[in-house]
């Protein structure tokens, strides 16, 4: 379409027709003020603050919501448009409370700001505000909704972005007011207190509420969320060296647009809690004692190197982290490997789904691993499974809700639980645990029945399709509806939906952490592979790594059998490639993963763990059995950023920091890099945890020091194909994919991927002592085992309990009723929880919320429970119940 | 006396089953309830915002939004006085003094016995019938003190007694 002429304040400017007429003076560097106006929200015209006039027409109009026509002559700032804007000033002024003059908003008050630039001052105008009380009995957000100037920014956002829908316009006319279903407190509506609306209120009327009164920050810097593989981008404000506000960034870019969750909003608070590691402690006479850096440091070098000598290298494990930086694990697994010449490195990620992951790096080749969010609200068709994002990384589930709500895109959802996500959904498949397996072959086994999968794909890239298709005629299909608990005819229908689509699939914790792991995930790849689902916009496999640096973690080689760049030990070529570089002689043996060091411990074989920015004891499965473990070793470093159950066990402990006391980068979900400065300085002596390994490795009698996160950061760039972007794209880049299937690459030669076999899972066999099938899994105010949110002012006063969710069925059979307690019991461990009756459990399942009560949830889980492929089956495990 | 009764949750179900999925039908659906049992109940609002794919405080908004549909059971007989300019100027504020007196309501009040609901409005649209108010769907203008009670009378409305009620 031809592009629409017209002057603005005399400025000659062109631009594509149907843009509004504030963009187009905004793109052209002409400033309208605003109130209800945002970038990400569909445009209102309710505060007319943004009037303009066209001098032909003499129309005075609201520029957000007008669009351009040919020939406009557009004055933004005529006297007559002053007069107009600072009367809307004056009378929003009037049905303002006195409270404005103590306001928290203080300066940043978007009304006052304006104000001051029209020069409104006394404004002549009889008060009349609206009284409303003040709303703060929740530790998130205050709500002083006289104050509200009715732009509807907060309604818009909670739609538009969040899509929760907790409040909406009540009432009209003066009573006019944003309100919650039924006129409840927002604890008592469906607010996630995401605090969107809240970052986005221009006035003082939604407000966050503090633990102390802080005023405006004094700083602001852009940085990243440091909680769930999202990787969300926001803006840190600090007074006095602290972190007092958390707002999300508004760039367009950015994978969040706008929003945040509750964790990233409100649970950085934890940031500047008592418990947080200050100095170097040395373990003397028994007890924990604070040191110089310089003993401490020395320490934990003589003590490996000594160990070292003494057992040889296998006797030494690294047990790193997926909340720290790419260049911290980079580094790290460079220490195991280079200067202690040992493979047994691994990070907290191993029980979120290493083996799914190996798994599909391996098949894949590297390719399929960028999956920007954004492209799910362009997908043709979303398949969720054994993922609940509302709670886990509640920024995808804004996508997939809105890719739902505005986008019209189906949604299928299958999950044990009516997840949050059922109700966007178009069907839900209420599969039993662990039986993902089946019901995937079942769908894909129906589509092949029906001949409508993607024959052109299957030929062009894929071999092993005869035998695939063998496994699939000789499906069982009623035992699958027996084994999945799912009906044929529901199966049907979700094939009805896939039908000459393309999907998306995301991929959770139900399936990373299950038994059968492994096989369902080969079933899902070969589902891709028939469906066409590889390689193009709105498909392949959305997985959603739980810790903010999971995929950067593996990828930079902080993983027992892959080096830096996910490339195989016992490629010969890869590992003498890192050889020369290191100077070292590397075994092509993988080393201890993060359990068969456990395990290497109890058995006495291992002599020294180095664990970094994890919390073992909190977050493995038999908490005591893992502490008896690590109180077998003769030498346990820590280094972490709180004092918590893994550090009181300790020799050494190595103060580290907060990813916002540092500077680094990290890999989101999205295959996404993504670096950050500094915000505020460490609390007392702490040190970046990048700066302690450098200090270290030269103290092991490494020849060179990085000196600072920049060179490790050019070092990787350099080394690693992969991240290439990461030093010549600065702030953000992404992975850089070079697969060898011809799938992936644009030449169009390469190699086929190859079909899975279809293997049938074994009938479950159910121990009559333990009836229920307890569910572990998140809610979203905690991340993980919680060690980081647990310390969260906000959040702790927010004083969930973790109840365990039962079904009514199940609570009338045992009569027990809401509150009521029980005993959870599983072989390994017992717990107890109050109850809370769910509709949307089935009977003879039961939901644990993760993180509450130091994480106990996993006395019930076995370490050792593992799957046949080495993945850990975590998610589950059998339980019975007896009311106390 | 007509209370408003039991909510009767099969037909309220029916009503909202015959516009599942049809998330434009929200206003027709809405005006369905409050025709077939005077009021939309709140306890309808979750169950509607369900079937219409929408969320509990939008329809929460719709329907305080419009006069015509309520979220408080309403008496029989609703009369809407109007404050509006041109009633004002001719007196419709002794009309509103009256009437409060006279049916013993305040704005927005619902006797007891669920017989009268007493509203007021911006402006009827019958500015020269002024001064005006509405009875259900009939208009009454050019009111006086004794019309007012004529009114009443008319709707049942036994003057004097009940108003301590
Ligand atoms: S509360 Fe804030 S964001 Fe919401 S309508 Fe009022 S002024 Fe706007
Ligand atoms: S905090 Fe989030 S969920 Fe709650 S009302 Fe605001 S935008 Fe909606
Ligand atoms: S926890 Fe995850 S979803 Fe929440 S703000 Fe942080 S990165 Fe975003
Ligand atoms: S910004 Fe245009 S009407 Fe508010
Ligand atoms: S002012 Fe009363 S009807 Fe218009």
């Amino acid at each position: 379409m031809e592009a629409i002429s017209l002057t603005i304040n005399g400025k000659h400017i062109s631009c594509p027709p149907g843009t509004s007429i504030l963009n187009a003076a905004v793109e052209n560097g002409i400033k309208i003020p605003t109130l209800c106006h945002h970038p990400h929200l569909k445009p209102a015209g309710a505060c007319r603050l943004c009037l303009v006039e066209d001098e032909k027409s003499g129309r005075i109009m609201a520029s957000c919501v007008t669009p351009v026509s040919t020939n406009m002559v557009i004055h933004t700032d005529s006297p007559e448009i002053k007069r107009h804007r600072t009367n809307i000033i004056r009378l929003m002024i009037a049905s303002h409370p006195e409270s404005c003059i103590l306001c928290n908003q203080g300066n940043r008050c978007e009304l006052r700001q304006i104000a001051a630039e029209l020069g409104v001052g006394q404004i002549g105008l009889y008060p009349m505000p609206h009284y409303t009380g003040l709303e703060e009995a929740n530790p998130f957000i205050i709500r002083d909704l006289s104050k509200c100037i009715l732009c509807g920014k907060c309604i818009r956002a909670d739609h538009e972005l969040v899509v929760v829908g907790a409040i909406d316009y009540n009432l009209r006319g003066f009573k006019s007011l944003p309100a919650t279903a039924h006129e409840m407190p927002l604890e008592e509506s469906s607010c996630t207190f995401c605090g969107t609306c809240v970052s986005l209120c221009p006035t003082g009327a939604l407000m966050v509420k503090n633990t102390r009164y802080v005023g405006s920050p004094q700083n602001e810097s852009v940085t990243l969320c440091g909680f769930c593989g999202v990787g969300c981008s926001l803006v840190m404000g600090s007074v006095d060296g602290q972190i007092v506000e958390v707002n999300p960034s508004h760039h367009d870019e950015a994978v969040n647009r706008s929003t945040l969750c509750v964790r990233g909003h409100f649970a950085h608070d934890f940031l500047n809690v008592s418990e947080r590691l200050t100095s170097p402690l040395i373990r003397r006479d028994g007890e924990l004692s604070p040191a110089t850096w310089d003993e401490a440091l020395e320490s934990v070098a003589e003590q490996l190197i000594s160990t070292k000598r003494k057992y040889g290298p296998q006797s030494l494990a690294f047990l790193g982290s997926s909340k720290c930086t790419l260049e911290e694990n980079y580094l790290f697994q460079k220490m195991a490997r280079a200067i202690l010449a040992t493979n047994n490195v691994d990070n907290g990620g191993y029980g979120s789904g290493k083996a799914v992951v190996n798994l599909i790096t391996e098949k894949l080749n590297g390719g399929g691993r960028i999956t920007p969010l954004a492209s799910l609200e362009k997908a043709e068709l979303v398949f969720v499974i054994g993922a609940n994002p509302l709670q886990s990384a509640p920024v995808v589930g804004y996508s997939l809700k809105r890719a739902s709500r505005m986008e019209g895109i189906p949604l299928i959802v299958a999950d044990p639980r009516k997840t949050g996500l059922v109700a966007f959904s178009s069907l839900w498949l209420p599969l039993v645990p662990h039986s993902d397996c089946e019901l995937i072959n079942a769908l894909a086994a129906i589509l092949y029945t029906r001949k409508s999968y993607d024959t052109d794909f299957v030929n062009r890239f894929t071999e092993g399709f005869d035998l695939y298709r063998d496994g699939l005629s000789s499906l069982d299909l009623e035992r699958v509806s027996r084994v999945t608990g799912i009906e044929i005819e529901m199966i049907e229908r979700a094939a009805d939906l896939f039908e000459g689509k393309k999907i998306a699939f995301v991929i959770g914790h139900g399936i990373l952490q299950q038994r059968y792991a492994i096989l369902a995930i080969s079933a899902l790849l070969n589902l891709a592979l028939i469906t066409g689902s590889l390689g193009g916009e709105g498909t392949g496999l959305y997985i959603l790594a739980r810790e903010n640096n999971q995929m950067g973690a593996w990828d930079m080689g902080a993983v027992p059998d892959f080096l830096p760049g996910r490339q195989p030990l016992y490629n010969d070529t890869r590992r003498k490639h890192w050889e020369q570089i290191w100077e070292v002689k590397l075994s092509p043996d993988p080393g201890l993963n993060m359990i068969r060091m456990i395990e290497e411990t109890e058995k006495g074989n291992l002599k020294a763990l180095y664990i970094m920015g994890e919390n073992p004891v909190r977050s493995l499965p038999q908490p005591e059995r893992i502490s008896k473990a690590l109180k077998n070793l003769e030498f346990l470093v820590v280094q972490d950023i709180l004092e918590n159950e893994t550090t009181h066990l300790a020799d050494v402990v190595l103060p580290g920091t907060a990813f916002s006391e540092k500077g680094g980068s990290f890999t989101n979900l999205e295959g996404r890099i993504q670096s950050f400065e500094p915000v505020v300085s460490p609390p007392g002596e702490a040190k970046p945890d990048w700066e302690i390994l450098d200090l270290l490795a030269v103290r092991m009698g490494y020849p060179r020091r990085h000196y600072s996160f920049r060179k490790i950061r050019a070092e990787i760039s350099h080394l690693v194909p992969m991240y290439t972007g990461l030093e010549q794209e600065g702030e953000e880049s992404w992975i850089r994919e070079s697969s060898n299937l011809k799938l992936f690459r644009p030449d169009g030669e390469g190699e086929p991927i190859h079909f899975s076999p279809v293997i049938i899972t074994e009938d479950e066999t159910h121990d009559e002592a333990y009836p229920f099938t307890a569910i572990l899994g998140s809610l979203r105010y905690h991340l993980g085992s919680g060690t980081r949110t647990t310390h969260s002012a906000r959040i702790e006063g927010f004083a969930l309990k973790g109840d365990l969710e039962i079904s009514p069925e199940d609570g009338a059979r045992l009569n027990l009723n809401e509150g009521d307690r029980v005993r959870i019991s599983s072989p390994c461990g017992s717990i107890s929880r109050e109850v809370t009756l769910k509709n949307d459990l089935r009977p003879g399942l039961i939901f644990i919320p993760m993180a509450f009560h130091n994480n106990d949830a996993m006395e019930l889980i076995e370490l050792t429970q593992l799957g046949k492929a080495d993945s850990p089956g975590w998610k589950e495990c059998h339980v019975t119940l007896d009311k106390m | 006396m007509t209370k408003p009764k039991e909510i009767d949750w099969e037909r309220l179900e029916a009503i909202i089953d015959k516009n599942r999925g049809e998330t434009w039908a929200l206003i027709p659906l809405l005006q369905d309830i409050q025709e077939t049992f005077g009021y939309i109940p709140e306890e309808s609002i979750e169950p509607i915002a369900e079937a219409l794919s929408l969320f509990p405080s939008q329809v929460q908004g719709v329907i305080s939004f419009y006069a015509g549909l309520s979220l408080k059971p309403k008496g029989k007989y609703v009369i809407r006085v109007c404050r509006g300019t041109a009633c004002h100027v001719k007196g419709g504020r002794s009309i509103l003094r009256l009437m409060k007196k006279q049916l013993g309501l305040n704005e927005g009040e619902t006797s007891p016995d669920y017989q009268f609901t007493f509203e007021t409005v911006a402006c009827l649209g019958t500015c020269f019938l002024a001064p005006a108010m509405m009875v259900n769907s009939t208009y009454f203008g050019k009111l006086s003190p004794p019309k007012v009670t004529t009114v009443l009378t008319q709707y049942g409305k036994d003057k004097g007694e009940d108003k301590k009620a």
